[in-house]
């Protein structure tokens, strides 16, 4: 490790203009203590929009039930040698109608209470539903049956009790197995789809926010007549910024180069605030050549800048430090507050731009990486630790 | 072209930004700059002091934001028309299209700055009301605004004790003195709910504020505030409240 106060890794030119006390307004002290934030799920959404078993009250799956029982009817129908096949059909047919329409309501109406369960107790309740349906349906069936006795209508009727109760039930095991089965997988499957859909659009999000590319563009567009060297320099360093992002995310990068792309980033911020944006390099205890998941330091000090910085009427200095702890690579990025807007560092696209580091992070070294956010009084710190490897 | 040049004044805190809408600007036939600064606090007393004709406001700005800005700038007698601009900000867009606010998005095209500025107009009150942004809430107002003679003074709501409603007028009571405004009590307790409670028909009260909620002889209540020796009477239906919100705090 080298010593405290060694040659730093050219900090100078950065720490432009002003000593860095021409800090903001002191922050009023935040009620709220320090605290790591963890990935949340909202457990309110989650339950019933995203529930494997559909609402079964809905018109067409009613018309889709009814469907499915005329087409086990005939099945059942046709497995039996019965000279009279319509009359066979006709039985089975307002038995299994009835049967399947009390158990689609019945699971529509157990459905926010299945909902609460994980899929197997869901799973299991809803066997047990349909089981108790069947079989007080079996009964009911077999009393209008034993009350018509002598009646022409008595054909249509099952006799022998415990056969049919057993048949029956054995019956429904199998359909509501094979339900059970294609409602999980046919939710599993658009799952997927909806989340492919959205981790690409935010992958590209994450990439490049399109505040910071437009702002840029404006400000070269100044430049162009003001100080065209500039506007020349501040071009080129935009080209090398897109095309480090449309390099493959999976790319892990030497430290070196991401810490160079991240000075590159500020560089174009510079331009555009000025005086109000001072960014305090301590990193020179840094292995260069330690690799890094592509992405990494830059969009922190991004979200520290748009976060932290721009909302500061004065702005503030932004403190990215880095160094190595029990073979782990530790990358901390701090950046002052806001007093009023304290909450602003909850908004969506902080959380988006964090969430996707993460993933990144758990790509490349699963359970071994740590992102943690603290919020001190007036400050907002980002840790990344990750094992260093060469 | 010999009337004289219409002024615009020109509010952003990026200075590259403000460059090169000042030169497009110069540019244009029929058209002058006023004055240029970079943000709302410093942009109130160049609006009074030099009466533009049109304000290019930037939406995200440190301290006060554009929409802020214009919501006070609405409160002048002689208020200018308004242009906003913006590199991107997708709440705001769809904001400002459903209410025909004229808008620029950076960088801005010389054509489009100069069709806008022909055409900016002063915002009305319901149009103002209607730029509210999950990004930008219009709750999100850090000061109030009094008009003294032809200029802006800002009140910060943190300093605000209470609203009080008279005939015509709402009197802001605050830590310096009291002015009146030209505001609705129910629009300002709407707008600051999260702050104020109301504990009377025309009483709007800083929760922050209160010192303590006491019984008076008679079995009303009447409520103390820091810093004010008089008590305010609190109506019998807002106790509950009250003291919900004095208990949560």
């Amino acid at each position: 490790m080298s010593k405290p106060g060694a040659a730093a890794e050219a900090p100078s030119r950065i720490e432009s203009g002003a000593a860095a006390n021409t800090l903001a307004p002191a922050a009023e002290p935040s009620s709220d203590p320090p605290r790591a934030r963890a990935v949340s799920v909202p457990a309110e959404r989650t339950t019933l929009d995203d529930f494997f078993i559909p609402d079964l009250c809905a018109t067409r799956s009613v018309f889709v039930v009814v469907l499915i029982a005329e087409l086990i009817a005939v099945t059942l129908s046709l497995a039996r040698p019965s000279p009279d096949f319509l009359t066979e059909l006709a039985r089975i047919s307002m038995f299994l109608q009835w049967l399947g329409l009390t158990s689609a309501a019945l699971l529509c109406y157990a459905r926010p209470l299945l909902a609460r369960f994980s899929v197997p107790r869901a799973s299991v309740g809803v066997f047990g539903l349909l089981m108790l349906n069947t079989a007080l349906l079996s009964e009911a069936a077999l009393w209008v049956g034993g009350s018509l006795e002598g009646s022409g209508l008595t054909a249509l009727f099952p006799r022998d009790h415990w056969s049919f109760l057993l048949r029956n039930e054995g019956i429904c095991v199998i359909v509501a197995a094979m339900l059970l089965r294609y409602f999980f997988v046919t939710h599993e499957w658009q799952r997927h789809l909806r989340a492919e859909a959205r981790s690409r659009i935010e992958a590209l999000q994450a990439r490049m926010r399109p505040h910071f590319l437009f702002n840029s563009l404006n400000t070269i567009a100044a430049l162009t007549r003001s100080d065209p060297r500039r506007a020349e320099e501040a071009v080129e360093d935009l080209a090398d910024l897109f095309r480090a992002t449309l390099r493959d995310s999976h790319d892990a990068l030497r430290l070196k180069e991401e810490l160079e792309l991240t000075r590159i980033y500020q560089r174009i911020e510079q331009l555009r605030l000025g005086e109000r944006l001072k960014v305090r390099w301590d990193v020179a205890q840094l292995p260069m050549r330690a690799f890094v998941p592509g992405l990494t330091v830059q969009p922190l000090l991004e979200n520290a800048i748009y976060h932290g910085i721009e909302p500061l009427d004065r702005g503030g200095t932004v403190t990215v430090s880095g160094r190595v702890v029990d073979g782990r690579v530790e990358l901390v990025v701090s950046n002052p507050v806001a007093p009023v807007r304290a909450e602003a560092a909850e908004r969506p696209g902080n959380r988006l731009a964090l969430d996707n580091i993460r993933q990144r992070l758990a790509l490349a070294y699963d359970e071994a990486a740590t992102l943690e956010v603290e919020q001190p009084d007036g400050e907002y710190r980002v840790t990344i630790r990750f094992p260093y490897r060469e | 072209m010999s009337a004289q040049p219409v002024s615009v004044l020109i509010v952003d805190d990026e200075q590259p930004a403000r460059e090169r809408l000042r030169r497009l600007v110069e540019e244009l036939p029929g058209f002058s700059v006023a004055a240029d600064c970079a943000n709302g606090a410093d942009a109130l007393p160049l609006v009074g002091k030099l009466r533009p004709a049109v304000a290019l406001l930037d939406i995200r700005m440190p301290g006060m934001t554009g929409i802020e800005l214009a919501r006070h700038l609405g409160t002048l007698e002689q208020p200018p028309a308004i242009v906003f601009t913006t590199a991107y900000d997708e709440y705001a867009l769809q904001a400002f299209e459903s209410h025909a606010v004229g808008y620029l998005l950076k960088p801005v095209r010389r054509e489009r700055l100069e069709e806008a500025l022909k055409h900016a107009s002063r915002l009305s009150a319901p149009q103002l009301r209607g730029l509210a942004t999950p990004e930008q809430p219009l709750a999100a107002r850090e000061h109030v605004a009094v008009r003294a003679r032809d200029d802006l003074k800002l009140i910060p709501v943190k300093d605000i004790r209470y609203f009080r409603a008279d005939q015509k007028y709402v009197t802001v009571r605050h830590a310096q003195g009291e002015e009146l405004i030209d505001e609705s009590l129910r629009q300002l307790e709407e707008e600051f709910a999260r702050d104020f409670v109301r504990i009377h028909r025309s009483l709007l009260v800083a929760v922050a504020h209160v010192a303590s909620l006491e019984r008076t002889a008679d079995g009303g209540y009447e409520l103390k505030l820091r810093g004010e020796t008089e008590p305010l009477p609190v109506s019998r239906r807002q106790v509950g409240d009250l003291r919900k919100r004095l208990t949560s705090r």
